[in-house]
């Protein structure tokens, strides 16, 4: 019982594990390339050879189940994982437009500011909203308090929280609800104006109601962000994603349009999985 | 379980099994109730001991200042102020000779020469030294008269509290036996009323010598002495014209006059001095022990701050795992050096070594260098904040770990860097946290003892701040100190006594607030992560 709403026509399929058709002029390259990646937690492989290629202004699912990788090969994409001491590349390479993000020549503060994150559990800063929205332009050196002013009012607008908040922006980010505050972090995110969003999980913790709104607001986001979203939730997969990418035991399975994972998958543990036979 | 032991039933008889555990649970119980009962109790009786052996100390001093009044020495303290200010700028003149030699020095002018320059200066020094000759013995004939009459008086007082006593003991014929002497107060005071017309004639006298003193007063070669002798000549000059005032009080001062309850009170919280068992008038005003606890404590805040905070950030953002197990037990190892070795090495090799290093010539530019006093506010200072280092680096470094990771993570995603992430988002998160570390940490400092009672210097004066950051190398005491060194002397009930316990009340009140402020601040840091 799959239902795919808002699936656009227009993006090709992007597949790996069979020979993709001829690309559509409009896609000729993922916006994010990731090549034979392989990656370990001290001893332990958590990625095997995972190739991939993202396209832009899409959504992309990652799927599986818990412990396939899906959430540290996210969290490769913008660094992340440098903050764990025995974390490592084992091998092969991911570029963003072209560039292999982890040589030694990147700034990875950079990096960071172009890929935004949403975390599962909703972190806004013990501020006010205001100053939480603020917070990746000040760090960036911006100090002209009218730039401040319209990023901020712009991106809680884009994250949909803006009729919500703009009576009290000054009040610790603490006092609005769970859906609230997800959205909140989702607008301190986009505040730096990144060209991609990666999330995690990011309605797992939130009721219906407040995941139907986070999953609108991603809908919309992808006019102009390119989203990565890894996700639980199979029906969510299906009802935002364009392309969705299911992982298992580290590796990649199958990726491709989302309509054809959830109605046609080529392998036979996608449709285990989706059809909840395991994971 | 005597059930257990029959083999033929698993499940013993239960009538006999649920007493014994009822009993048991009941013995458990009272166990434990029983052990905090007696720490409550006794935590109750200590409380209300120190309470009530501090609050007998307000009737005592009131009586010990009434006495102060009725045996005139407050009489002859009026003049006694006068005839030291005298003093005090005889003092302030050979100050400025002292500046002047030394300048000289620098300059490599021959002692003679300099002794030579100097010669009018030091006639018109001891000239005026000599102005004050009649009223220095004019003070010490009053003196000896009016102590005579306090030791009387003071006699008699005793003599009729032990009266009283076995009157109250039902002994009438012993308490008759007690001849209570009479003391002639008035006579004594009419004579100490003499004083009065000997000062106005002594005071009159000085002010001529002295107004012709100054017309003659030699200049000094150097400009900044000048300038020094010239604020010397105002303040001479403000204290001849407030001479007047004194004759006034003296006139108007009758020992008759009434002192109220609660001078008692004010001359401890805001008494300058401290001076015990002396012959003439014991003050216990905690004021200058209070501001020695209080200077060596920020001292030692301000050394311990730093290091502390410092070190809890470094060891929880920015060390590797291995340097993390090493630097965190090696800190927190250092509470666990005895307080007396550590007040040893103080005296031992800190105070000598702060001297060294003032004497040395490498600091000659700092104007209150080479320091006297081995043993000052600073020395203590330094040994206390090794001593709250360890308390503001454990909990300090509690208070980081406890923020919670996704504001680290959601800091470094937004692309901020290590330093950023830790000056906006953990520092600021944790603060209250790190504030009540710090609380916690003064009030380990200002309760600690044996530290400042051996390093600090234990001189009782309020440091002098007119010499600005010099202040801190000048010794003090403490509040902790003084109950540590004087208690095992004095006599059980006296003034002394008390007032040593309205010292320990302080105390209690202030490391009793400081850790109420620290509790609270610790909870609502523990909301704001929550």
């Amino acid at each position: 019982m799959v239902t795919v709403l808002d699936m656009p026509e227009t993006t090709s399929p992007i597949t790996l594990n069979q020979p993709a058709p001829a690309p559509e002029p409009e896609v000729e390259r993922g916006m994010i390339e990731i090549d034979r990646l392989g990656f370990a937690y001290g001893n332990h492989q958590v990625l095997h050879d995972v190739s991939l290629s993202i396209p832009a202004r899409a959504v992309t699912a990652f799927i599986g189940p818990s412990g396939c990788g899906k959430t540290t090969l996210l969290r490769c994409l913008n660094r992340m994982n440098d903050l764990i001491d025995s974390a490592r590349i084992t091998g092969g390479a991911i570029r963003i437009e072209g560039v292999d993000i982890n040589a030694p020549s990147v700034d990875v503060v950079d990096l960071r500011r172009r890929v935004g994150m949403v975390f599962q559990k909703s972190n806004p800063f013990p501020k006010s909203i205001y100053d939480n929205v603020a917070y990746g332009l000040r760090i960036a050196g911006v100090t002209k308090r009218a730039l401040i002013d319209e990023a901020v009012e712009r991106s809680l607008r884009s994250a949909a929280l803006w009729d919500e908040v703009k009576d009290r922006l000054h009040v610790s980010g603490y006092g609005l609800s769970g859906g609230q505050q997800q959205r909140l972090c989702i607008a301190r995110a986009l505040a730096v104006e990144p060209e991609i969003v990666l999330m995690d999980e990011p309605c797992s913790a939130l009721d219906p109601i407040a995941t139907a709104k986070v999953e609108e607001l991603i809908r919309q986001l992808k006019q102009q962000y390119t989203i990565v979203i890894v996700t639980h939730n199979m029906q969510q997969a299906g009802r935002c994603s364009d392309h969705t990418a299911f992982f298992y035991l580290g590796r990649l399975i199958e990726f491709d349009l989302t309509t054809k994972i959830f109605s046609n998958p080529g392998q036979r543990q996608t449709e285990e999985y989706i059809t909840g036979r395991f994971g | 379980m005597e059930g257990v032991a029959d083999p033929r039933i698993l499940i013993p008889a239960r009538s006999t099994s649920r007493r014994t555990q009822v009993v048991v649970e009941q013995g458990i119980k009272a166990f434990f109730g029983g052990n905090a009962l007696v720490a409550v109790v006794v935590l109750a009786l200590i409380t209300i001991f120190l309470f009530r052996e501090g609050f007998g100390f307000f009737g005592q001093n009131l009586a010990n200042l009434r006495l102060y009044r009725q045996a005139g020495l407050e009489y002859v303290d009026i003049i006694r102020g006068v005839s030291m200010e005298h003093e005090s700028l005889s003092r302030k003149l050979s100050e400025i000779r002292l500046r002047e030699v030394r300048t000289m020095e620098k300059r490599n002018v021959p002692l003679e020469e300099i002794n030579a320059k100097l010669a009018p200066f030091d006639q018109f020094a001891s000239s005026f030294s000599d102005t004050a000759e009649t009223l220095h013995s004019l003070v010490s004939d009053l003196t000896e008269k009016a102590s005579a009459l306090k030791e009387k008086l003071f006699a008699q007082a005793e003599l009729l509290a032990q009266r009283s006593q076995l009157e109250r003991a039902g002994a009438q014929a012993e308490a008759a036996r007690i001849v209570v002497p009479e003391v002639d107060r008035t006579a004594a005071l009419a004579s100490l009323h003499q004083g009065a017309a000997t000062y106005e004639s002594v005071s009159a006298d000085m002010t001529a010598k002295l107004y012709s003193l100054f017309a003659a007063a030699p200049p000094l070669p150097d400009p900044a002495a000048q300038k020094n002798f010239e604020q010397w000549k105002t303040r001479t000059r403000e204290y001849l014209a407030a001479l007047p005032a004194a004759s006034e009080k003296l006139r108007t001062w009758s020992s008759e006059a009434e002192i109220p309850w609660y001078r008692s009170l004010s001359s401890f919280l805001f008494g300058r001095e401290w001076i015990t068992a002396s012959f003439w008038q014991d003050w216990y005003g905690i004021i200058p022990l209070l501001v020695g606890s209080i200077m060596v404590s920020i001292v030692a805040l301000v050394i311990a701050v730093p290091l502390g905070v410092s070190s809890a950030i470094y060891v929880s953002e920015i060390a590797s795992r291995h340097e993390k197990r090493l630097i965190k037990p090696y800190i927190e190892f250092i509470s666990a050096i005895p307080s007396v070795v550590l007040g040893f090495f103080g005296i031992a090799v800190v105070g000598q070594a702060v001297r060294a290093a003032s004497q040395s010539h490498f600091f000659k530019w700092v104007s209150f260098f080479p320091i006297s006093e081995r043993l000052n506010i600073f020395t203590a200072g330094c040994l206390l904040a090794l001593m709250a280092v360890p308390t503001i680096f454990t909990l300090s470094e509690d208070a980081l770990r406890n923020v919670p990771r996704g504001f680290k993570e959601a800091s470094y995603a937004l692309g901020a860097n290590r330093l950023q992430t830790i000056g906006r988002v953990l520092v600021p998160a944790s603060l209250s946290g790190i504030v009540s570390a710090i609380l916690l940490g003064l009030g380990r400092v200002i309760g600690e003892t044996m530290v400042v009672l051996l390093c600090a210097g234990n001189r009782i004066a309020i440091p002098d701040f007119t010499q600005g950051l010099g202040a801190i190398f000048q010794p003090v005491h403490t509040m902790t100190g003084i109950i540590a060194q004087e208690m095992g002397e004095v006599v059980r009930g006296s003034t002394h006594y008390r007032a040593l316990f309205m010292v320990g009340l302080v105390l209690f009140t202030i490391t009793l607030g400081i850790n109420y402020l620290a509790q609270k601040l610790v909870t609502r840091f523990r909301m704001s992560i929550g």
